[in-house]
């Protein structure tokens, strides 16, 4: 490749360019992407001829572990000479059988990689197909999916080739093609390859709407365990430098209305779940850390799924187990970023990890009874927040509304609060929707009623069917069987 | 006696209804149907609204100016449904408005039972609009031409024009609605527009260029190995992407 040999006849021009305060672009021309198909063409000798559809099947199939596949944060509106905009929600296009939404052409640029991480299904000692794309290939499939409305734009991760910084170079040269050439104006994630020189990263910033540096695991220590050649301080640092770079940016938009805007969605990572024995607790912590001390848009966490067998990796009990952490994690992760809740008010040392029955909120709401219940009509909007069943649009709906009418309960289903949960913690015009007794327990084993139904004793009816294995020694067994009448004493087993 | 206007099922129509009512009866009962959906009642006089521009312009500037502009595009979406009260609603949201002080807030005024429904038919268009705006596949036609053909429920092609105008300016595309038989046609460089009253070729619709097949494959192939196996959740992916769908996706045909 040309660009990183500082003595072949581009890469002088290029490195004095780069090594210039303050550029914000360094123009690649037809001739190098001609020097550049030469290069290619000799990389791909070594792989055979390959088809595009071999090539993206590799190269999808590689990316697919990555979670962050949103387009969002970046309202941006076609200058009318190209293709494409942006807008400020993202757009999914499709979902995939596993459920997750298709967003993005999510491809590595290649899958050749010198780093021997132990959970990655790229690492260089285990046997798989290999591939790489060219910049062409890649604007092409771009454009071309985008223009059949099939995408929102594109992901470009890559696995290390030769060098960190010749691997950003890489990224750098298609992301150049695509929105100077092909004029896309669709939205483009790059990853920003650790240990990459700095110039590098900012260029490429500045062609890209979200960057993004993986953390991969949640502690120092155990990427030290299994990722051997990335360190903790290899990460951060580029995302310490995209955070101060785009403050910079901010500041010098505001003051020249032309400046290219870098990285305006901002940045997100994410972290392996499960592979390593790290605690509810602590990952929520780092996620935390994140947000607040980088200014990350999003944390994305991925529960591990074993792709290799190595001797430091966990043989995992259920994918099922993992899945729900991971769903239980990203519940927490709106509560810090939507609805000013705190990792300390979630979990404690006592109680580290998530219960796996009721979701963070309500877990929350559960220890905190003393707060509730809440009167709607009342309430500040902060509070509202905290309610179950009461989410973001709702609480601002119902803030609305009440100054111009008194709520009841029909009201507020209408503007789509969950009753079934929010009936036990709120008030409409001082009463509960039914008689509910303000008693941990209760609630709790009505709210594992996942049917919805009116909580037991509201009907008039005190009593109830007795069955052969009511309340009889579920503690000893501690089976988790969600059977429609459950003993008193059953909740203990849930509640943290 | 109850005074029910019948329009047809067009902006024009119903804001042309709407102007009817508010000029004859603002102060008591009316209604609102759609023609060719009418439940005979008692008591009612029924009568057909001569359906001009300058009605539904007139009305169009009333509410933008007495509700503002929100509440503007709430009504219009509202009006785009498939519900066959939908006239009614706005008419009695119109009528509610007048009691308040401030009558833009008129649609936080959810306790209200005709606003309630005003807001619920404006969040389901647009909530199916966004929902085309991910979900629609072109293919191209042996002339180049992008083609795209939708079953929506509520008449979303209005709502979706101004999105994929300025998504691909320079292309010519078509979106073709089959419920209502309404074609939104763009040309590269211009505004989009309704073409009412044609008819489909379907034989000239399914010629596809050279290289759309090929893509297609490749976006099958992309789908398929994007996917994780171990995490595979077919209950989830049929929330997100109702079957109703599926049928003019490229990646499930």
């Amino acid at each position: 490749m040309p660009f990183s040999d500082e003595n072949s006849g581009y890469g002088i021009f290029f490195w004095k360019q780069l090594k210039k305060p303050n550029v914000c672009a360094i123009i690649l021309t037809e001739q190098t992407f001609a020097l550049w198909k030469g290069w290619c063409i000799d990389v791909e000798k070594i792989h055979k001829e390959m088809t595009l559809y071999e090539k993206l099947e590799i190269l999808s199939d590689a990316a697919k572990y990555d979670v962050a596949c949103t387009s969002s944060g970046v309202e941006r509106r076609g200058d009318g000479t190209g293709m494409g905009n942006c807008s400020r929600a993202g757009i999914c296009h499709s979902f995939s059988a596993d459920g997750r939404c298709i967003s993005l052409l999510k491809i590595l640029f290649t899958n050749e990689c010198i780093y021997d991480c132990k959970y990655c299904v790229n690492r260089s000692s285990n046997d798989v197909r290999r591939a790489s794309f060219t910049p062409d290939e890649v604007c092409t499939l771009t454009m071309e999916f985008y223009r059949r409305n099939y995408i929102e734009g594109l992901f470009l991760s890559s696995g290390i080739l030769e060098s960190p910084d010749r691997t950003m170079e890489l990224l750098y040269a298609t992301l150049y093609k695509l929105r100077h050439v092909c004029r896309f104006q669709g939205y483009i994630h790059v990853k920003a390859i650790p240990g990459a020189d700095q110039r590098l990263i900012r260029l490429t910033g500045f062609l890209a709407d979200r960057m993004s540096v993986n953390m991969e695991l949640p502690t120092a220590e155990s990427l030290r365990l299994l990722a051997p050649h990335k360190s903790r301080k290899n990460i951060l640092a580029p995302m310490r430098f995209v955070q101060e770079k785009a403050k910079e940016n901010r500041q010098e938009v505001a003051l020249y209305r032309n400046m290219p805007r870098f990285v305006p969605a901002g940045q997100s990572t994410q972290m392996i779940i499960g592979a390593t024995p790290e605690t509810d607790y602590q990952i929520l912590n780092v996620a935390e850390a994140l947000y607040k001390k980088f200014e990350l848009k999003r944390v994305f966490y991925s529960a591990f799924v074993p792709v290799n067998t190595d001797i430091s990796l966990p043989v995992p009990a259920g994918q099922g187990a993992s899945l729900l952490r991971e769903h239980r994690l990203y519940q927490a992760d709106w509560l810090l970023r939507f609805y000013h809740f705190e990792a300390d008010e979630l979990l404690d040392e006592v109680n580290p990890n998530f219960n796996v029955y009721l979701d963070p909120k309500c877990c929350w709401a559960l220890r905190h009874l003393e707060m509730f219940p809440v009167e709607v009509n009342r309430a500040d909007y902060r509070m509202l927040l905290r309610v179950p069943g009461i989410g973001c649009k709702s609480a601002l709906r119902i803030v609305k509304a009440r100054r111009l009418g008194n709520l009841k309960f029909e009201d507020l289903k209408k503007m789509g609060v969950v009753l079934k949960r929010a009936l036990y913690f709120v008030t409409c015009g001082g009463r509960m929707l039914y008689p509910v007794r303000m008693d941990e327990d209760y609630i709790t084993r009505n709210l594992l009623n996942t049917a919805e139904r009116v909580p037991e004793g509201a009907d008039g009816m005190t009593y109830r069917q007795l069955t052969l294995f009511d309340d009889l020694s579920w503690k000893e067994t501690g089976s988790t069987t969600k059977g429609k009448a459950r003993g008193k004493n059953e909740a203990d087993i849930y509640l943290p | 006696m109850k005074q029910i206007y019948i329009c047809h099922d067009t902006i024009t129509g119903l804001y042309s209804a709407l102007y009817d009512a508010w000029k004859e009866n603002r102060n008591g009962e009316a209604g609102i149907e759609l023609r060719g959906k009418t439940q005979q009642q008692l008591f009612c006089e029924y009568r057909e609204v001569a359906e001009c521009e300058t009605k539904a312009l007139a009305i169009e500037r009333l509410i933008k100016r007495y509700m503002g502009y929100n509440t503007y595009w709430d009504v219009y979406h509202a009006l785009l449904s498939d519900d066959p009260v939908k006239g009614e609603a706005v008419f009695h949201m119109m009528q509610e408005a007048r009691n308040l002080q401030d009558s833009t807030k008129i649609m936080d005024h959810l306790s209200d039972a005709n606003v309630a429904k005003v807001f619920e038919l404006s969040r389901r268009v647009s909530n199916e609009a966004h929902v085309y705006e991910e979900f629609i596949r072109f293919r191209e036609l042996e002339n180049r031409v992008l083609f795209s053909e939708i079953s929506p429920k509520s008449q979303v092609l209005t709502c979706i024009g101004d999105h994929f105008a300025d998504r691909f300016p320079l292309e010519n595309w078509i979106i073709y609605d089959r419920t209502h038989h309404v074609f939104l046609v763009h040309h590269a460089g211009k505004q989009w527009k309704l073409v009412w009253g044609e008819k489909l070729d379907e034989q000239a619709a399914l010629k596809t260029s050279e290289s759309q097949k090929e893509y297609e494959r490749l976006w099958k192939g992309f789908f398929e190995s994007v996917s994780i196996k171990e995490r595979e959740n077919p209950g989830l992916q049929r929330s997100h992407l109702p079957l109703r769908y599926r049928n003019q996706m490229t990646e499930f045909l």
